[in-house]
Parts: structure tokens; C-alpha cells; sequence
């Protein structure tokens, strides 16, 4: 009886790789096959725990061996055939607001809340939508009008409040979509949603996939760097963490690299006493040999990660003194930035740092900024956030853009949704409070790659619904992808059986409209 | 069908050349060419029995009307199917017997069909050109058809009679003009050359010229009418006695007087009418005409706030992406070849040479970041080799000095030149005047001076020159801007 060519129950082994099955099939087997030696050589002290761990990276071994030592010199972006297209942006900077800025009361003029100061909000706008827990059990939902005045700037003539006097003065420069909306309620399935395209950590972040994707233009710096803005003692502070900059199923060297906001910018980066440069140098060596074996022997891709982590931390050591010395400064730089901006960990200050990779070609700068989550005290908090913030980035725009750097930069300006029109707790002539709005939002982009001087999208009278050219988060991800050269549905990577990429599985499209 | 006694007179008889046609005079002393010939008169004396006076009249007759434009497909399709019908009887006669069936009903329908439209036109006050044209051809259209009824009998008996072929060609010449115009009417006049491809459109649009002298209106109000209510209101059909399609006639107005009261938005009958609700009577665009966009209503109340003016160029509030676009990016040669030499290059060099994207005909960019310190002129010249597809160099912070421009020069397809904090003062600038393509230099924070900053001016394909914190250009005083008090009792304005 003729033998079933998949009948395990031959006495001849199988050799799966000679059957006609595709070639990555086969190497996918392969990786199994060493792992399975591996983990019999280990013993079982290892256990499901190692496979468990294991079990998600056959593909990214398989991309480590194909990468291996032989074409190290070719950069992934080529064999990844990245940028898809030429770019209008060769690297980014995204100033988060996160908290979720009340787009009324900065940048969405809504002139006829006025007078309907304290009216409900009528049911047909809110339409049965579910309310966060914080105001779903309140009896009514009184509008809340602005409490800052409105006036229009620049040949745009975009509305933007008297609390952004700064902002208002770039407003030609800058791209403002009022139509910003996302799926998520609360601050961390929006804030990882705004930052994966995923509201489930785990997924890679946009700088994560723009260093995995585009790679490095100096190899002294990391590709994408965290800046972190200190803390004011009146904020109400929702905690950043670092799965906003993870990078997920992707090998953690494409992680973004906190710099601190105090003291030395990387901890540990200096040479303790006694170690010179030359010892420093011996020891990393002699590390790197112990990883290479490592990494001959079990192949786990991770071991790559350090090794070029050690090598990056080395370089870093001269690098980043000289990024963050800013005694070379010219004063025009304080005269643009403000005083504040010599105070490290300062909005001002990142945003200088912020300039300064830029000129050193740091692919990703993202800049968080908290406390915008302002459930209560809006006249009190506000005023103090954008005085913060305000000054920064107009400064960070316009020096940019006189020194010929936004041609080729492109900057990011949002947070993770907006604030409802209606007042959170009391309502009074002097304050109120606005609490989490998903369904419109305010942000702006600004250089390489979008159209400058415009407003794009329209919300209804109340700053509720969006009734003009939507943007969605995935839509949003997407146009970003655009500006840098990239095509959002032919950047993947496969995990988990699917090609995962940053807009997810629904459909995303870039917006046409924004576009230069 | 039966055999017309013609035929045999037509054997018999030795035709004269003028004899041929007394069997059709013969004909028309028939009751029923006697009747056809009445139709047609009184067909031809309707204008002039119910002229067109631009006012509306009775209800009925608009309702009844408004079945003209699904009324008229009936005959279209009859006259369309008849041609074909007498083609294929050639082979199979009973086709050709059902042929007169349906020339009949044709006949019929195009009575109806002409019957609706008049009332349609007449009840809602039509006028115009093209409504004119249109009804004629209407009328020449019925009564060709009568004629091809009357000439097809002696056509059927004997087949070599000429005229109903050519009356029924005739016949479908003015359909298709008679079509033509009804979905003028309909569509508007640009209906079918808005969306043909440009160089067609070039062509078809030869005669006519486009009134637009770049001010607001020609640019972006005109067009929004153009768009939506020409097929109502222009010189083809003059609804309400308004025509929209051009300056003049848009201010004087229709029959209630001035549509647009120049710096009064609110009181300008036209934004009124456009701004109602959608099902409203008087809204416009009337007759489920989508109605105008937003966007496109804050143009017109805007312009009218402004004085309604012809002339004036741009209205406060309202701009349009108009910034010069960078010249398309001409593609470079392909490096694919030289691959392994460009990354030998980096290994031996540290500095990179990175593709512009996955297409080879996008470039290469030198970035030079990593050995800024150390990356001098000696450096530059070893690139030399890939100067055809370099399109972008990035020598901000390096160590060359003027002397670079000799090399720069010969870099052909250069579109970008960064050279931002380093020794350069702008000696022998003027040699990148041979650079074709070069659209951005990058000269901030150098040396450069005055008269190499007059050398650039002169330099025209140069779009994005950067000379911020140079001796050509110190840096500008930084505008002092107030920043609102921090304290809570900000009072709202």
C-alpha cells in the first residue's frame, strides 16, 4: 500500500524539506528544529516559559540569520525597500499633549456656545453615547462656553485662543485638523491607541516602526528618542509609561531612548572613576565577544539587540554631552526659546533639544508633555499648561523654519482625544471642568510633507461630532507614514500569523487633504 | 401588410423625373396626410399661441410637466430601435412589419412627449436659448416623424424609393441635437467636456473663452455657479428671469429684484435662497439639485460681505494652497549596479550614502552627520564617482570651506545642498549656477557674505535659500508677543 506522504507513521523520518511546500514554510520549520535542540540541550529547567517566550520570534530569527554577518553593512531600510517612495519628510518630531487638550477652549472656535451658556446639551448631539464614569451619573450636562476670547491671525486666518498668543503667530505655518477622533474613552487605551495604533499594549509604537523601517542617519544617536517634561505641582498628571515607546513584537533596539529631565540626560553614561575611555573600550569588547558566542550558540535575536546597544551606549558617551550642551547657543536661540528654555526639562528646553537632534539627524524625537487631562479648575490649569507649552512650539517651528530644517522636518502637535463641551461637576461664570472627549479632537502638523495655512475638517456647532472630512487615528497614522515615505499597508511585519502594521486591520487612508 | 395600388401605377408609367413624386402629391389629398398636415401646423403655431413669457403659470401644468424628462425616453428608444428594425427585415420581414408598428408608436409617444415639455416649460416660466432650441427641435423632431409614417408606406411596397431612409436619418440627426439639448438643460452646458481628459478638453473648449482674470470672483464664485446653477439660471435657461453667468447680469438681478446687496450677506436674496432649509420651497438649488457646500456658502457670504466686488483678489479669511510647487523630481540613473560599492564606500568612509527610496531614479542622499568633525573637501572628492546619482548632500557642521563649490559643481543632479554651520563665506558660490535642478540650499549659520548672498539672487531655480544668522543676514529681533496673566480672573472678551 502506497505510503501517505504526511502519515507520521512510516519508519523513515520525513524530510520536510524536501517536500513541495513553500520556502518560507520551510524555514519556519528549520527555526522550530534548531529551537527544539536548543531546548533539549537547555534541559527542562528552561521549560514552556523559554518556549513560551520563544514561540513568537521564529520569524524574527529568520530575519536575523538572513541578516547575519555576511551583508551587515546593508541597511535594513533597503532590504526592507524603505522609503516605498521619496519622501517629503526625512524625520519627525511629536510634541504629545497628553491628558487630551480641550480643543474648545484652544483651537476650535465654537462662537455660538455663548449663548447657551448652562443649557443642556441637547440629547440629539450626544446621541445615547456612553459617557465615562466620571460624568455618566451626572443629571445634566451643561455647555460650557469658552472662557477666553477668540480672534483670527495670519493670512489663514485661523481662530486660536488668547491663550496660545504664541501659536497664533505661526498659524500660516501649521496644519490644524479640527476633525482628530478616535475609539477610546480613557487615557490609556487612547494614548496607546494614538501612539501602536492599537489600544492593547504590545504593538510597536510610530517611532518604534520608523526606526525599524527607516533606520539611522547618525550612527552617534539613537535613532528615536523620549523627552519627558517635567512635572508643574498643579497638574493633574496621568503617568506616561514606556509601553508608549516600546517596540513591541520588534526587536527592542528599536525602542525609543528616554533622556532624562534632570541631571545627566542618560543615567550612567559617564565613565565612573578610575575607568578610562580605553578600558571602557577593552571591556566592551570583551562583552561583545561573550555576546557573539551567545548569540552563535542560541540565535535569539535579542542578543543582537544588546550587543548594539553597548555599542550605541559607547558612542553616546560623546554624543550626548554635545547634544545637550547648549552654551554654543546663540542668543537668538534664547530670544526665540525664552528664558525657560535653559532650565533643563523644561517644555522650552526639549523643544530646543528637540531642534538640535534634528539638526543631527535623530530620525524621531517624540516630546511628552502631561497634565492636560483638566476634569476641573480649567481657568486655573489651562493658563498654566499653555504658558508652558504655548511658547515652545512656536519657537521649535519657527526655528526650525529659519534655518531651513521644516522643509524636511515634520512636527506633530496632539494628544489622545479631546474634552467634552459640556462641564464636568459645577458650572459657574468663573470655572468649570470638561472631561474625556473622543469623538473630536484638535491637532496640528506643521513642515515636510503637509500643507501649510490651512484648517481641515469641521465639528458641529457644539465641538461634538465631527460633520466635515473625519480623521480617525488610523488615518492620522497613516498620512504621518506618507510624509517620511512610506506606504502604510506595504509596511508590515509578520507576528502572530498576521502582517501587522501600524493601522491596523480596519482599513486606514491617508488624507489626501493635508498634503502639500 | 398590405400593397399600396402605387406600385402598379409606378410600373406602367414611364416616369418624367417629375412625375416620380405626383404619387406622393397624389397622397397628400388623403383624409389622413390632410390630418398630418394639420398636426403639423397646429405643432407649429403652439409657441406662438402660448408664448413663452418668463412667468409662472398653473400648477397642473408643472406637475403634468415634470413627467416630460421620463416621457421622452419612450420615443428616443422607439426612434432608436426603428433603424435597426428595417436593417435587420431585410432577412427576416416580419422585423419590418413590426417596424411600422413601432415608427406609429414613436409617432404617438413624441406627441406625448412634446405635449409634457411644453407644459413643463411654459408652466415654470422657462426661458432661455437653450429652451428655445431645444422646443423647436422638438417640433421638427414630431413632425419628421409624422412625414416618415406617411413616406414608409410607399417605401414598403416598392423599396427604392429614397426619401423615407433619408427622412428617418434626418429624423435621428435631430434627435440626437434635440437630446443634446434637453440635457443642457438638465446637466448644465459643461455636463459632458468637465471630466473629458485635458487634451481632448483643449480641443473641445477652442472656442470659448473662460472669464478669469485671478480675482476672487472669477476664481471661486463664478465657478460655484458655474457648477450648480447655470443649468437654471444662464443663457441657455433664464428660471425667475435670473441669469448667473456672468458679473453683469448676476448683479442686476431677477424678477424680485437684486440678488446680491454688496456688504449685506444676510439681506442678499441669493444667500437667502441658498441658505434655507433643504426642504423648502424656495430653496436653491432647486429640483433635488445637491445643494452648495459649506464651504462654498462661507465663499459667497463672504465675498458679498467683503462688497461683492469683480475685482478684488483675495477675501480676508479664505486662502488656497497656491504656494509655487517644487519642479517635478527628475529621475537620476540607476545605481543598482554600483550597490557593493556604495557600501564599501560607507565602511571605508563612515560617511552614508542612502537611497532616496526604494527607486533607483529617486537618488541617493550623502549624509555626513556621523563624521561631521572630520568631513572636509579631500572627503567630498571620493563621492565624485557617484555624483550622477546624488541628489542631496548634507554638509551641515562639516569641515569644508568654500573650496567645496568646485567639487558641489560637478554633482549634476544635485536638488539639495546643506551646508549649515560650517566655514563656508560664500567664495565661488556662483558656481553652482550650473546645477540645473538645485532648488534648496542650506547656508544658515556660516560665514556667508553679502555680495555671495546677491550671487544666490540671481540664481533662479533656487527656491529655499537659508541664510538665517549669517553676515548677509543677522538674525531679526524676535516680535514681542504679551502673554495672557496667568492669575484665574482672566475676563473673557
Amino acid at each position: 500500500m502506497k505510503q501517505h506522504p504526511l502519515c507520521t507513521d512510516c519508519e523513515t523520518a520525513l524530510d520536510v524539506m524536501k517536500m513541495p511546500v513553500p520556502l518560507a514554510l520551510k524555514q519556519e520549520w528549520a527555526a522550530v528544529q534548531t529551537r527544539r535542540n536548543f531546548l533539549g540541550r537547555a534541559g527542562k529547567a528552561l521549560g514552556w516559559a523559554a518556549l513560551a517566550s520563544l514561540a513568537g520570534e521564529g520569524i524574527l530569527s529568520r530575519v536575523a540569520h538572513a541578516g547575519g554577518a555576511s551583508n551587515a553593512h546593508i541597511s535594513r531600510a533597503e532590504q526592507l525597500g524603505l522609503p516605498h517612495f521619496a519622501p517629503k519628510a526625512k524625520r519627525a518630531i511629536y510634541l504629545f499633549m497628553s491628558g487630551g487638550p480641550s480643543q474648545i477652549d484652544l483651537l476650535d472656535y465654537k462662537p455660538a456656545l455663548a449663548a447657551r451658556f448652562n443649557q443642556d446639551l441637547p440629547e440629539s448631539i450626544r446621541g445615547g453615547q456612553r459617557l465615562t464614569g466620571m460624568t455618566s451619573a451626572q443629571a445634566h450636562f451643561p455647555i460650557a462656553p469658552s472662557h477666553w476670547g477668540f480672534k483670527r491671525y495670519g493670512q489663514s486666518g485661523a481662530h486660536v485662543s488668547d491663550l496660545l498668543p504664541y501659536t497664533a503667530q505661526m498659524v500660516d505655518d501649521l496644519t490644524i485638523i479640527k476633525s482628530t477622533n478616535t475609539d477610546a474613552i480613557n487615557h490609556e487605551p487612547a494614548i496607546m491607541l494614538m501612539n501602536t495604533g492599537n489600544m492593547n499594549a504590545g504593538k510597536p509604537c510610530l517611532g518604534s516602526w520608523l526606526a525599524y523601517g527607516l533606520g539611522s542617519m547618525n550612527d552617534n544617536l539613537p535613532t528615536f528618542v523620549v523627552l519627558q517634561t517635567k512635572l508643574n505641582d498643579k497638574e493633574n498628571n496621568q503617568p506616561v509609561s514606556s509601553r508608549l515607546w516600546s517596540s513591541g513584537f520588534l526587536s527592542s533596539e528599536f525602542a525609543g531612548v528616554g533622556l532624562r529631565s534632570g541631571g545627566d540626560p542618560v543615567l550612567y553614561l559617564s565613565d565612573p572613576d578610575g575607568v578610562d575611555r580605553e578600558v571602557r573600550r577593552k571591556m566592551l569588547d570583551a562583552v561583545e565577544e561573550l555576546n557573539r558566542q551567545t548569540l552563535a550558540e542560541l540565535g535569539d535575536p535579542e542578543t543582537n539587540a544588546r550587543i548594539s546597544q553597548y555599542e550605541m551606549a559607547y558612542r553616546m558617551q560623546t554624543s550626548v554631552p554635545d547634544l545637550v550642551d547648549l552654551r554654543k547657543e546663540p542668543q537668538s536661540t534664547w530670544d526665540l526659546y525664552g528664558e525657560q528654555a535653559k532650565q533643563p526639562g523644561t517644555f522650552a528646553y526639549n523643544c530646543l533639544l528637540a531642534r538640535r537632534m534634528a539638526e543631527r539627524g535623530v530620525r524621531f524625537t517624540q516630546i511628552y508633555k502631561r497634565g492636560w487631562d483638566t476634569h476641573g479648575d480649567v481657568t486655573g490649569l489651562l493658563p498654566q499648561l499653555c504658558s508652558e507649552v504655548d511658547r515652545g512650539c512656536y519657537a521649535l517651528v519657527t526655528d526650525l523654519k529659519r534655518r531651513g530644517l521644516l522643509d524636511d522636518t515634520l512636527v506633530i502637535w496632539g494628544g489622545e482625544f479631546g474634552r467634552t463641551v459640556y462641564s464636568q461637576g459645577g458650572l459657574s461664570k468663573e470655572n468649570y471642568g470638561r472631561d474625556h472627549h473622543p469623538r473630536c479632537f484638535t491637532t496640528w502638523m506643521a513642515g515636510g510633507g503637509v500643507r501649510s495655512g490651512i484648517t481641515f475638517g469641521e465639528t458641529d456647532d457644539f465641538s461634538y461630532n465631527v460633520v466635515k472630512d473625519p480623521v480617525p487615528v488610523r488615518d492620522f497614522n497613516a498620512t504621518i507614514l506618507h510624509c517620511l515615505g512610506i506606504d502604510h499597508n506595504r509596511f508590515t511585519y509578520e507576528f502572530q500569523g498576521l502582517d501587522q502594521k501600524l493601522t491596523g486591520t480596519t482599513p486606514a487612508s491617508v488624507v489626501q487633504g493635508l498634503l502639500a | 401588410m398590405t400593397v399600396s395600388p402605387v406600385k402598379v401605377q409606378k410600373d406602367r408609367v414611364k416616369p418624367s423625373p417629375f412625375a416620380r413624386y405626383k404619387p406622393l402629391l397624389a397622397q397628400l389629398r388623403t383624409p389622413t396626410a390632410l390630418a398630418a398636415i394639420g398636426v403639423s401646423v397646429l405643432l407649429l403655431l403652439l409657441p406662438v399661441l402660448f408664448h413663452f413669457d418668463g412667468k409662472q403659470h398653473a400648477n397642473w401644468q408643472q406637475f403634468l410637466g415634470r413627467f416630460h424628462p421620463l416621457a421622452v425616453h419612450l420615443p428616443i428608444g422607439f426612434l432608436v430601435l426603428l433603424p435597426l428594425l428595417e436593417i435587420a427585415g431585410r432577412r427576416r420581414p416580419a422585423l419590418r412589419e413590426a417596424a411600422g408598428f413601432v415608427l406609429t408608436l414613436a409617432f404617438l409617444s413624441s406627441v406625448g412627449a412634446l405635449t409634457l415639455g411644453y407644459l413643463l416649460a411654459y408652466g415654470s416660466g422657462a426661458q432661455g436659448a437653450t429652451v428655445v432650441h431645444h422646443m423647436w427641435a422638438g417640433i421638427a423632431l414630431t413632425i419628421g416623424v409624422l412625414l416618415c409614417l406617411m413616406a414608409r408606406r410607399e417605401w414598403v411596397a416598392a423599396d427604392v424609393s429614397r426619401i423615407y431612409p433619408l427622412l428617418l436619418t434626418v429624423v435621428l440627426l435631430l434627435l440626437i441635437y434635440t437630446a443634446h439639448q434637453g440635457g443642457s438643460l438638465t446637466y448644465g452646458g459643461n455636463y459632458l467636456t468637465q471630466y473629458l481628459p485635458a487634451p481632448l478638453q483643449r480641443f473641445a473648449m477652442s472656442g470659448q473663452t473662460k472669464e478669469n482674470d485671478g480675482s476672487f470672483y472669477a476664481k471661486h464664485i463664478h465657478p460655484i455657479f458655474d457648477a450648480n446653477c447655470l443649468s437654471c439660471h444662464g443663457q441657455s435657461k433664464v428660471q425667475g428671469g435670473l441669469r448667473l453667468d456672468s458679473y453683469a447680469e448676476l448683479m442686476k438681478g431677477g424678477k424680485d429684484g437684486a440678488v446680491i446687496l454688496a456688504g449685506k450677506p444676510t439681506e442678499s436674496l441669493l444667500l437667502q435662497r441658498i441658505t434655507l432649509p433643504a426642504d423648502n420651497k424656495l430653496f436653491m438649488p432647486a429640483e433635488g439639485h445637491p445643494p452648495l457646500s459649506a464651504e462654498e456658502i462661507g465663499w459667497i457670504r463672504t465675498w458679498i460681505a467683503q462688497g461683492a466686488s469683480p475685482a478684488a483678489a483675495s477675501m480676508p479669511g479664505i486662502t488656497f494652497a497656491e504656494t509655487p510647487k517644487d519642479p517635478p523630481i527628475t529621475p537620476v540613473g540607476d545605481y543598482s549596479s554600483l550597490m557593493a560599492e556604495i557600501h564599501q564606500m560607507q565602511s571605508a568612509q563612515g560617511a552614508k550614502l542612502m537611497t532616496v527610496s526604494s527607486k533607483p531614479s529617486d537618488g541617493l542622499v550623502l549624509h555626513t552627520i556621523d563624521v561631521a568633525s572630520s568631513f572636509d573637501e579631500a572627503q567630498l572628492k571620493q563621492f565624485e564617482k557617484f555624483a550622477p546619482y546624488i541628489v542631496e548632500v548634507e554638509l551641515g557642521h562639516t569641515a569644508v570651506s568654500d573650496a567645496c563649490f568646485d567639487t558641489l559643481a560637478k554633482f549634476q543632479n544635485l536638488r539639495a545642498i546643506h551646508l549649515e554651520a560650517t566655514a563656508v563665506t560664500g567664495a565661488g558660490i556662483s558656481k553652482l549656477a550650473a546645477l540645473p535642478h538645485l532648488v534648496y540650499l542650506n547656508l544658515s549659520n556660516t560665514k556667508l557674505t553679502k555680495e555671495a548672498a546677491a550671487q544666490l539672487a540671481t540664481m533662479k531655480n533656487l527656491q529655499h535659500v537659508y541664510l538665517f544668522d549669517t553676515p548677509a543676514r543677522p538674525p531679526a529681533p524676535v516680535p514681542v508677543i504679551a502673554e495672557p496673566r496667568l492669575a484665574t480672573g482672566d475676563k473673557k472678551e
